[in-house]
């Protein structure tokens, strides 16, 4: 092989904080487009199974028209699509003001909250529709019920499909390079560019990700175990 | 136990046997009978998508019409280009893992990357400057602090503002498409980039008449075409194809074809230009 690895680029000169400073950018991304997402994911997942039919339709075409495109798509429409629709003013003060990570943002949120909604939609489905009627018979309102039964053990159901569409969010936050979004796997290939060191820039990111889904997969399982519902999904005693 | 071992024991040795079975691009080329270049897709006229279509360029042109020619005669038979999009940063990647034999775009030859590629001889000059809207404060790069600043992310040109002109605030982008995009739409206040990248974006634009190219040159930027560090049979083959298109004068022909009063993008070659191309091969 041609190649000669120096490892020592991952912390000499300026390569440990780019990385620290991507991590920061991903995990800010990550973390205010969670938000977004679980909020119009539930949102949109309740939605889609009221009886009312306008509602549905709502959801159902944000859903189906959101989640059909590539993220890609959408990373350029909310940076290069929206801005210019909005009074120059506000779009002087938006660029000034971290429009790219703005637009990433809403981007990612929107996306994976049309994918969340669907999680979440399979878990309100997965609970018996005798729940939902027994709520109505005790004289609580279609909306109440669905905060105060519905929503809590659907919520708990989803736990599994709902982290691997969090880990998901995570992993597709690195699609914001491409309108300029200083995050980690833009780090990772600013180190590249700079040392032509390919596999260890790389290796670093790699890692890094790792590091975090993993992370987050372990606090999800131990917030599904503690939150859990004794009887209410048969576990195996292996757990 | 045993099985473990001797599968442990095969991978080492395979793993180390592979140097040995690493050929030279020159063996590659003979025996797949495909030179692939890795070269621009948004950088007229350099390497670009015209309007028919096309995937064209004055790089390219130097390929096909000085480098295949030498080609085939050192491997003694007739090949064929296979052109990939190579973007600032996943040149020098392409060109490690073999995807790609040869970089033939917009690569800046600097001392730096040498480390990690060889280049051929240099195939044209310019400098970074800036493109701004008309009217813009902007006049060089004593002026732009504080402002926005598109570049594309790996280039020279993004190297230099970050080391130098800290106070700018930079907004790296993939490729040129997305950083002029950025300009257009008033995302960022100038875009940074080899002065006639530049000039060939500010005739495809839209309306050429608002952009301006402004600022002295603040870097040189001889370009060269690059190749996997070490492949000497390679470069003296690449040197030799383009050293006789600068003696026999073709050289010239495909510049003027591009960069004549009737070519794609006028752009005179100044005296020194043409000097310094010609030193390069003693004359």
């Amino acid at each position: 092989m041609n190649y000669t690895f120096d490892w020592s680029v991952l912390w000499t000169g300026q390569s440990g904080q780019w990385l620290l400073q991507g991590l920061a950018v991903t995990l800010q991304l990550s973390a205010l487009a969670w938000v977004l997402a679980v909020v119009l994911g539930i949102v949109a997942g309740a939605l889609r199974t009221v009886p009312f039919r306008p509602l549905r339709w709502g959801a159902t075409g944000y859903v189906e028209f959101f989640r059909n495109v590539p993220l890609l798509v959408w990373m350029f429409f909310w940076y290069f699509g929206v801005p210019p629709l909005l009074p120059r003013v506000a779009q002087d003060w938006l660029y000034d003001h971290g429009a790219e990570f703005w637009a990433g943002t809403i981007a990612l949120g929107v996306y994976h909250g049309a994918r969340m909604s669907e999680v979440i939609r399979s878990g309100i489905g997965a609970i018996p529709r005798t729940q939902f009627e027994a709520s109505l018979a005790m004289g609580l309102t279609t909306f109440q019920a669905y905060r105060l039964v519905i929503l809590p053990v659907a919520l708990r159901l989803i736990v599994p499909p709902g982290t691997s569409e969090s880990l998901n969010l995570l992993k597709n936050s690195s699609v914001a390079l491409t309108i300029s979004v200083a995050e980690l796997t833009f780090q990772t290939r600013q180190i590249e560019t700079y040392t032509a060191k390919a596999i260890e820039a790389l290796t670093a990111g790699t890692l890094i990700y790792l590091a975090l889904c993993l992370s987050i997969a372990t606090i999800m399982a131990r917030l599904e175990r503690h939150y859990a519902i004794p009887g209410l999904i048969s576990r195996t005693k292996a757990g | 136990m045993k099985r473990m071992l001797a599968l442990m024991l095969t991978l080492a040795v395979a793993l180390t046997a592979a140097p040995a079975l690493a050929q030279d691009t020159l063996d590659k080329i003979k025996s797949t009978g495909v030179l692939t270049i890795g070269t621009r897709t948004g950088s007229p006229p350099f390497a670009y998508v015209n309007k028919a279509n096309q995937w064209v360029g004055f790089s390219i042109d130097l390929v096909e019409t000085l480098i295949k020619p030498e080609v085939e005669t050192a491997v003694g038979k007739a090949i064929k280009i296979e052109k990939k999009e190579s973007t600032p940063p996943t040149r020098i990647p392409l060109l490690s893992s073999n995807a790609v034999d040869l970089i033939a775009g917009t690569m800046t030859d600097t001392p730096q990357r040498r480390e990690s590629v060889d280049f051929s001889l240099t195939f044209f000059y310019t400098g970074a400057q800036f493109m701004v809207k008309k009217g813009s404060p902007i006049k060089s790069v004593n002026d732009i602090a504080g402002k926005r600043i598109a570049t594309q992310q790996g280039s020279t040109n993004e190297k230099i503002l970050r080391e130098k002109y800290p106070q700018a605030q930079l907004r790296a982008f993939p490729d040129q498409p997305a950083a002029f995009q950025a300009l257009l739409q008033g995302q960022a206040d100038a875009y940074t980039n080899d002065g006639i990248q530049l000039y060939g974006l500010k005739a495809k634009a839209p309306k050429p008449d608002d952009w301006d190219v402004v600022g002295d040159f603040y870097s040189e930027e001889p370009y060269g075409m690059a190749m996997r560090k070490g492949d000497a049979k390679f470069k003296t083959v690449v040197d030799a194809g383009l050293r006789k298109g600068l003696e026999g004068g073709k050289y010239f022909e495909i510049y003027d074809k591009w960069f004549g009063p009737k070519g794609e993008l006028p752009y005179p070659m100044t005296p020194q230009v043409r000097a310094y191309l010609l030193k390069q091969i003693g004359k």
